[in-house]
């Protein structure tokens, strides 16, 4: 039922996170299971993301990984209101910041303002992705 | 042309007060109860971490079934004898899809609650329309239409405001919750409308007067008329200028004021619903008064003029100032769309079916529009794609000009 991109993505996030979790091994021909706790990792998906000056900066929707399932680029859907005006655009993994889920009602912030993503073009399947970094500017995805 | 000039006026109907101001109140509630299954479902279900393929799929699906379902829902809506019903079954079935969203966003539910919700509005539409003019009859029918339209546009207005906050402070959940507890109100509203003063009949299109000389037309004799095949080419061109504009324009003002977009795209949103509001009753009088066509040149004239302004204007309160002539534009085409299909099909027992195949050709330019709009914006820039849109504008206002008769029948003209 779920589309390919979420199941690469979780297999990003369980890949990522089992080379820092603790690893159990289990017996010769047994698969090895590992635990993380709640507070430890959290699904991101359609999660709202805030600016450092706490603004709204929308949901992602979508994580892009490249060859080795490292996580590139986050796509969030930015702006409008009632979903008239709304955007998909590129963000670089590095810019977005992950506060663990005990610590702060919002868990992911975007180290970038409003104004500064504002300008980002929109993102498009099949077409070369341009990235917002944390700086500001805008690159293209190599 | 002569056809439709020949029959004499109508006996008209007394419909009450009271029935004819609960119509008012339910024409707004159903517009309440619609907003919230626009371009919102799609942020709704981000926000339940579906993913952006099974939001594509479902949304095309509804779309699909919206489109192929106005023919048929016009056609069920003049074979039965009680638009009342019809419309209280259209309405809960709406609710239904509200609440499955809110409660159960799962694929099959969703997928079913779409389509719910789509084939109801298929319904909805013109079974609002046959109740209004088995109220009224033919002769008092623009002002109704205007009437309607400005009950509409205020629902749709102050429910896009109410919503979008709810949506903002609490969940995008609350606003299906909200759609949902809506369905009370509306059916109590129907209720009050009185089922003896509406003349099946008439919702029909029928002349009551005229029932015995002439059988029911049939869907090709339909297709056959060419002032209808005009008008419905003229509606279909108008929407594929006129859906994607909203949205291109609110997506361009994202990407040009990052801390007002929101409320300007609001007031982009609300600010032509309180010109339709103010607006479209006048115009169904002047079209009873003048005649359709001078109206409707000039609500097609707007469009292009806003394509154009678009295009050029680059401060953010002018847009939400040319964002006004959509106002105007929308009242003429809410009055005049249902009202020259009433002109047209007097007589037939088809006013119902007429509107689907129309709603058909609406439904194909809108959808169509985005498309358009979209690969002219990443070609050539979003300028380019405003001015592409006010030429198809402008071929529909050719169309309109040159082509299309009025068709206001002789006998009403001496009513002032």
């Amino acid at each position: 039922m779920h589309g390919k991109p979420l199941a690469v993505f979780l297999a990003t996030m369980v890949a990522a996170v089992a080379a820092m979790a603790q690893t159990e091994g289990g017996a010769p021909g047994q698969p090895s299971v590992t635990v993380l706790g709640t507070k430890e990792v959290q699904g991101i998906l359609g999660r709202e993301i805030r600016s450092t000056a706490d603004e709204n900066m929308g949901r992602i929707v979508d994580v892009l990984v490249d060859g080795e399932g490292a996580a590139r680029a986050a796509i969030i859907d930015f702006g409008g209101f009632l979903g008239v005006g709304s955007r998909k655009i590129a963000v670089a993994w590095q810019a977005l910041h992950f506060v663990p889920a005990a610590e702060k009602r919002y868990s992911v912030v975007l180290e970038l303002t409003r104004d500064q993503v504002k300008e980002a073009p929109e993102y498009k399947e099949g077409k070369p992705v341009i990235v917002i970094v944390a700086s500001g500017k805008l690159e293209p995805l190599p | 042309m002569a056809s439709v000039t020949e029959f004499p006026p109508p006996s008209s109907p007394h419909p009450s007060r009271r029935s004819l101001k609960r119509l008012d109140w339910f024409v707004f509630l159903v517009a309440d109860v619609q907003t919230g299954f626009g371009p919102f479902v799609a942020v709704y279900l981000t926000s339940q971490k579906w993913t952006q393929v099974e939001i594509g799929l479902v949304l095309t699906i509804a779309g699909l079934v919206s489109l192929l379902g106005q023919i048929p829902g016009g056609a069920l809506v003049d074979t039965v004898r009680s638009e009342r019903v019809v419309a209280a079954v259209a309405v809960t079935m709406i609710a239904t899809s509200a609440l499955i969203y809110a409660t159960w966003p799962i694929f099959p539910a969703v997928l079913a609650a779409a389509t719910l919700q789509a084939a109801a509005s298929c319904i909805l539409g013109p079974a609002i329309a046959a109740i209004s003019l088995g109220l009224v009859g033919h002769a008092a029918i623009g002002e109704r239409f205007g009437r309607n339209a400005r009950f509409a546009s205020i629902g749709a207005g102050l429910s896009a405001a109410v919503m979008g906050g709810f949506g903002f402070f609490f969940s995008p959940q609350a606003v299906f919750f909200v759609t949902a507890a809506l369905l009370l109100p509306t059916l109590l509203v129907l209720r009050g409308i009185a089922p003896g003063e509406i003349d099946a009949e008439r919702a029909h299109g029928n002349l009551p007067e005229l029932r015995t000389n002439r059988p029911r037309a049939d869907l090709r004799s339909l297709l056959g008329k060419r002032p209808l095949l005009i008008f419905g080419s003229c509606i279909l061109l108008f929407h594929l200028a006129n859906a994607a504009m909203l949205p291109l324009m609110g997506s361009v003002l994202t990407t040009r004021s990052s801390q007002w977009a929101t409320v300007l795209i609001g007031a982009c949103m609300v600010g032509p619903q309180i010109v339709v509001a103010l607006f479209s009753p006048w115009v169904g009088r002047q079209a009873q008064r003048i005649g359709r066509k001078p109206l409707l040149v000039a609500g097609f004239a707007a469009l292009p003029l806003r394509g154009f302004l678009l295009a050029t204007v680059r401060d953010p309160s002018l847009v939400v100032a040319v964002q006004l002539l959509d106002g105007l534009t929308a009242a003429v085409l809410a009055v005049m769309v249902p009202l020259t299909i009433a002109d047209l099909t007097r007589g037939t027992g088809r006013f119902n079916l007429t509107q689907g195949v129309v709603g058909t050709m609406m439904g194909l330019g809108a959808a169509i529009s985005p498309t358009f709009a979209g690969y002219l914006s990443d070609t050539f820039g979003s300028p380019v794609a405003f001015i592409g849109l006010a030429g198809v504008a402008l071929l529909a206002l050719a169309m309109v000009w040159f082509l299309m008769p009025e068709t206001r029948p002789k006998a009403e003209a001496i009513i002032p």
